[in-house]
């Protein structure tokens, strides 16, 4: 029983804590994110598992998270509210030649990491941009400046 | 107490060994690389629990680790220096039909690595290109002649 | 013959800013976010400090004394201990406690099972049930300086324990507070 109350506790901080840790800015997990989840997923599994390490508590400690995933999956789907609280919004990063530096500064961003997704579009200054957004999967994506408009 | 200590040196002891093994500071990492930090990783998991598996314990040494990431992560935003040492920073590989040499065997790229990015953005061949620029998580961003 | 897709037409439902770009962005909601997470900080540093400082066991706060008035037991424990995790409670006895050759000490129960106590160092040579816990007696020769409890909880909770000399009539009774 106590198996299943600590499966559930380290699957629901585990979320948590990503959630509040944060990533870094890019299109990919950068390397150092990957090991930052391991090390803080390992510590959680050995607080689940503690010293009974028998097949039994393992199978029920899959089974718990995974239905809580499950869950958590489900609840994502049906809620609007709940899929903000999980995920996010999207956020305005640059726009018509504005940085928009109270999200900037919030997230931790600088300006460069900015300047970094727009190079990436072939750009060459940030005029060249009209819309520079963070998604909530934590990349840049860059609109150009539409000169026909 | 013991258990925060040693998630903090752990914390940064990985970062440590992450940064040296990459060529760039924030590149990827190769599979191989990557079983090699996770055992290193495990190890550490191993020694900054030691014999405490309660929930309390984990959860200390878990909360230590995010707030050192999070100082981390507030210290690349607010500092430039700082940012510079963790993430390295931009670097032009070519520059108006000039390799610049000193960049390119300092990270060891070569000008196949160049054009395959320029191929990705549909450029034909190396003479269309104005900038290359390789980026602090080691991608290549290239920037034509016609703009 | 599979049945028709079901589809359905594109409205323009994402909201736009600026009536141009549709990006749906909550900004008051990552306002609220931002203030969240900060709180979330300030409570996990709070965390931090206290479990330093050993409210959650293992630091300065969690090592606890207690005697009895004439002396007889001087007894360190931890009154925050973990699940599971190694603890020593720890008895010095004064010389009066050897009565007749031989130093008689009783337990409680709740030593035994719920704290789990693993071995008594130094080993005591004989170890009987008596009144709801056990009676242990280290003979004539065997003079400890002090009987080390190792202990391991395997129960998280409250847990009481009785430590008594029977033939002095002294005893001590502490609680532990066990955290998962």
């Amino acid at each position: 029983m106590a198996a299943v109350f600590r499966a559930l506790f380290g699957y629901c901080f585990l979320v948590l804590m990503v959630r509040v840790v944060g990533r870094r800015p890019g299109k990919q997990m950068a390397p150092f994110d990957f090991v930052l989840i391991f090390f803080i997923g390992g510590l959680t599994l050995t607080a689940m598992v503690a010293d009974d390490r028998s097949l039994t508590n393992a199978i029920v400690q899959i089974v718990t998270i995974a239905t809580g995933h499950f869950i958590l999956t489900l609840l994502r789907r049906k809620s609007k509210k709940f899929a903000l609280f999980l995920d996010g919004t999207p956020l305005v990063l640059l726009s018509k030649s504005k940085w928009y530096s109270e999200t900037l500064g919030n997230m931790n961003f600088s300006t460069d990491d900015v300047m970094a997704a727009i190079r990436g579009k072939g750009l060459v200054n940030p005029e060249g941009a009209s819309w520079a957004v963070l998604e909530r999967s934590g990349s840049i994506n860059v609109i150009e400046a539409d000169d026909s408009k | 107490m013991y258990t925060i200590i040693h998630a903090i040196i752990g914390y940064f002891f990985l970062l440590l060994v992450v940064r040296v093994m990459v060529r760039r500071p924030g590149g990827q990492l190769t599979p191989f690389e990557f079983v090699i930090v996770f055992l290193i990783g495990g190890v550490i998991i191993l020694a900054t629990v030691g014999d405490d598996h309660s929930v309390t314990n984990c959860t200390c040494a878990i909360i230590a680790v995010g707030l050192v990431h999070r100082v981390v992560a507030i210290a690349r935003g607010k500092s430039r220096t700082f940012s510079r040492w963790i993430d390295g920073i931009p670097m032009v590989l070519l520059r108006n039909g000039e390799w610049q040499l000193e960049a390119m065997e300092g990270l060891r790229v070569d000008p196949d690595d160049v054009m395959a990015a320029a191929r990705q953005k549909g450029i034909r061949s190396l003479d269309e290109i104005k900038y290359a620029v390789v980026e602090k998580n080691g991608s290549i961003s290239i920037i034509r002649n016609s703009d | 013959m599979s049945s028709p897709a079901r589809t359905r037409p594109v409205e323009d439902t994402i909201p736009k800013i600026e009536n141009e770009l549709a990006i749906g962005e909550d900004l008051e909601f990552q306002r609220r976010w931002w203030r969240f997470e900060h709180v979330v900080w300030i409570c996990f540093t709070i965390i931090l400090a206290l479990d330093i400082a050993g409210v959650f066991g293992r630091g300065p706060l969690s090592k606890a004394h207690a005697k009895t008035s004439d002396g007889a037991i001087h007894m360190t424990y931890e009154r925050f201990a973990r699940f599971q995790t190694p603890s020593l409670i720890s008895l010095h006895l004064s010389p009066a406690a050897v009565r007749n050759g031989h130093i008689q000490l009783w337990v409680s129960q709740s030593i035994i099972k719920p704290l789990g106590n693993q071995r008594i160092i130094p080993q005591p040579a004989t170890s009987e049930l008596a009144q709801d816990g056990v009676l242990y007696t280290w003979p004539s020769g065997v003079r400890p300086d002090s009987v080390d409890f190792a202990i391991e909880p395997s129960t998280a909770g409250v847990e009481h324990f009785t430590v008594r000399l029977p033939e002095l009539g002294d005893q001590l009774t502490e609680r532990v507070i066990v955290y998962p």
